[in-house]
């Protein structure tokens, strides 16, 4: 029995390295085939299939395939940037009113649609993406500074017209929702564990609430904010469907603007699975399985980085990942 | 000050010798759920030659519908799924013991899907490729019925009822990146007369799979091979384009193009009714002998009706911009994908009555089906080389 248990240990080992080399089998042909060009390259071209197969790089493709992931990557740590850019600061705010100001009965209510909320499917979340907060972006939000943006290089990528609300700035916004509620709820944990002594201290010293929260009460759990943001990250990173209902689907192209249709490495897998099936060379499946791959390293790089950040600004190490 | 978190995962470092046991465990493991995973691709190889010389196999001895209960499952394109669900009502309704599921997926998941078995019959707008075929050499694409493909556009403040006339080099352009408004001079020189408003143009194609956008990526490679020299498939490398919008299905299309002033996209005829309810135009396109017709029944029918003598055995051919005069010219056999080697007696002998009652110009293509749909019914000589692919199934 207790060899059993002692195997059971390794199962999230044993299944991370039979995902890892079933993607890697998976992918061989296509890495072969794409080479490094694959990460600087833009199309997104299954070949003409309606053509004999041809042999190339000592694989068998269509005539004209061609493949470059990198709107893909761009995509996915654009939209997820944008995701932490909103929900941190919120997510912050949000946990330090609920600890400092809050009467206890209204912060348990808030507490309470905190996980209500991170337990919504993705799917129902992109739904209303798609019909309401979509819409309502690109026509009624966007449209506040998208003409009033001045036309110079980087600025330049928020100005133009507001779309249709299907793509990089919804999209954005849809993760943000998504990962607000296991930053803020991380963050407020973290919150009650600062002892009051300290934060009492320094409003004694004369500080107001607002120094006393930047000061004291920040700094002190800085360290387990950043690894809630990076759990934020990891599921922006890989969330597919909501991203996928939302972002317009847009391959083969780099995103050009805040408002266009692009997409990510997660939305590209789910929405291009069912074509790549009827590439019968198999390439284009293969394609999928590279692009997996490349996400599954993003989000370890991510984590490795998360790592070091916490390490670095680690003067007092809290639990991280408590709450949800 | 608080204490640091204690390490839950061991109480201590775990000896080395047990590590490596438990991880040349875990190898050993991952290969053999690795070469699971290679060895269930391999059992398609069981084809039988089945082929029953029946010569002129007329419907009715096809449309033999099973007294057990047997249930069906189709998916595959948006453009046939309207149709299909008409006619699999009347069929449930007939023969209640039939149970048929069908799904708006997209032609190239109708494909993939009768290749791997998940699905009796795949519905594609789009025939198979030499190289489908050479992989899975049991599959053949029955043609159902005749359809067609408008060019819809949403440009505001174009008088209602007009029609734009338009044609491949000009798409093609628009497709390309070239023509980017809705009054160039590319798209007045077509229409004199007409007043075009200065309005960005949006093209919208398909995100999924797709026998629309091996139709229309067709006629353009067809009426404007200087301008389009991409391949055509049912998954086309579109240029890159300011604004281009993608959408999911027919009826995304016309979501998007509702929902993007300027916009431009191609959607199958079976959606004409939606489209016309939100308000879409649709566009007279030029055809081979230079004229600019619309998608009717009558220009639909004339159009295929040129290739009806050419339609070879397996039913796969192209009808993109035919020779008819007053022919449209992105008209198109919908095809059902179907394994001629199914899992059952029963349910190959279910899939053929369905088959069979859908090309019966007394039953499913019928005018009282077709007509809903903007379809054409299958010419008598098409209608035997179908019955004969049907007859194939077992």
């Amino acid at each position: 029995m207790p060899q059993v248990l002692h195997l059971v240990t390794y199962v999230p080992l044993v299944l991370l390295l039979a995902i890892m080399a079933a993607l890697v089998w998976k992918a061989i042909p296509a890495i072969r085939y794409n080479g490094l060009g694959f990460f600087g390259r833009t199309t997104w071209n299954l070949g003409n299939l309606y053509a004999p197969l041809v042999s190339g790089h000592g694989v068998t493709h269509p005539p004209g395939a061609a493949y470059g992931a990198l709107p893909l990557i761009v995509g996915t740590v654009v939209s997820s940037a944008i995701a932490l850019v909103i929900a941190v600061p919120v997510a912050v705010g949000t946990a330090l009113v609920v600890v400092e100001k809050l009467p206890p009965r209204l912060s348990t209510g808030i507490g309470f649609c905190l996980e209500v909320l991170a337990g919504i499917p993705s799917v129902v979340i992109g739904l209303w993406g798609i019909f309401t907060l979509g819409p309502f972006l690109s026509h009624h939000v966007a449209t506040i500074w998208a003409n009033h943006v001045p036309d110079v290089p980087v600025l330049r990528f928020f100005r133009g017209p507001s779309g249709n609300g299907q793509g990089l700035f919804t999209s954005g916004v849809v993760l943000a929702l998504m990962i607000l509620p296991i930053i803020a709820a991380t963050t407020r944990d973290l919150l009650r564990q600062v002892p009051r002594a300290t934060v009492e201290g320094a409003v004694a010293l004369g500080m107001t609430d607002s120094e006393a929260a930047g000061a004291v009460t920040i700094p002190w759990v800085r360290s387990g904010v950043i690894g809630a943001s990076v759990l934020g990250l990891g599921r922006a990173l890989g969330e597919t469907i909501a991203v996928a209902m939302v972002s317009g689907s847009l391959v083969g192209s780099n995103v050009h603007s805040f408002y266009s249709a692009f997409t990510t490495i997660a939305a590209t897998i789910v929405t291009q699975l069912d074509g790549a099936l009827t590439d019968a060379s198999g390439l284009a499946v293969a394609t999928l399985a590279e692009v997996g791959l490349v996400l599954l390293v993003i989000t370890l790089l991510a984590n490795i980085g998360a790592r070091m950040l916490v390490r670095r600004v680690a003067t007092t190490a809290l639990p991280v990942g408590r709450g949800i | 000050m608080p204490t640091r978190r204690s390490r839950i995962s061991t109480d201590g470092p775990p000896s080395r010798r047990r590590f490596v046991g438990a991880s040349v465990i875990g190898l050993l493991v991952a290969s053999a759920l690795v070469l699971g995973a290679c060895s269930s691709t391999n059992n398609s190889s069981s084809s039988t030659s089945s082929s029953t010389p029946s010569g002129t196999a007329s419907l009715t001895s096809l449309e033999k519908w099973p007294t057990a209960s047997v249930s069906v499952q189709e998916t595959g394109s948006s453009l046939l799924y309207p149709l299909f669900n008409l006619w699999v009502k009347q069929i449930e309704t007939s023969w209640p013991n039939v149970s048929i599921t069908t799904g708006s997926t997209g032609s190239g998941t109708g494909i993939s899907d009768a290749a791997n078995g998940t699905v009796q019959i795949g519905a594609s707008d789009a025939y198979l490729s030499p190289a489908q075929l050479q992989t899975s050499p049991t599959l053949e694409n029955i043609p159902l019925a005749i359809s067609a493909q408008e060019v819809n556009y949403n440009v505001p403040g174009l008088s209602a009822g007009t029609h734009l006339k338009l044609n491949g080099a000009v798409l093609a352009d628009m497709y390309t990146g070239k023509v980017t408004n809705w009054n160039n001079a590319e798209v007045t020189a077509l229409n004199p007369g007409v007043n075009i408003p200065s309005v960005p143009v949006v093209t919208v194609h398909r995100s999924d799979s797709s026998g629309d956008t091996f139709l229309f990526s067709s006629y353009l490679t067809a009426s404007a091979p200087q301008s389009w020299t991409l391949s055509p498939g049912t998954t086309v490398a579109w240029p890159n384009v300011a604004g281009a919008v993608a959408a999911q299905g027919n009826g995304g299309m016309v979501n998007s193009c509702k929902a993007n002033p300027g916009c431009v996209a191609y959607i199958g005829v079976s959606y004409l009714n939606q489209a016309s309810g939100a308000g879409l135009g649709y566009a007279a396109l030029q055809n081979k002998a230079g004229n600019y017709e619309l998608p009717t029944q009558a220009t639909s029918s004339a159009a295929a009706a040129s290739f009806t003598s050419r339609t070879p055995a397996s039913g796969t051919i192209s009808m993109i911009d035919g020779p008819a005069s007053t022919g449209y010219p992105i008209v198109n056999y919908e095809y059902a994908i179907v394994n001629k080697t199914q899992s059952s007696a029963l349910v190959a002998q279910a899939v053929k009555a369905i088959l069979a009652w859908s090309i019966d110009p007394n039953n499913g293509n019928a005018p009282t089906y077709l007509d809903n749909v903007n379809f054409v019914a299958l010419p008598p000589q098409v209608v035997t080389i179908s019955a004969k692919l049907i007859s194939k199934i077992s």
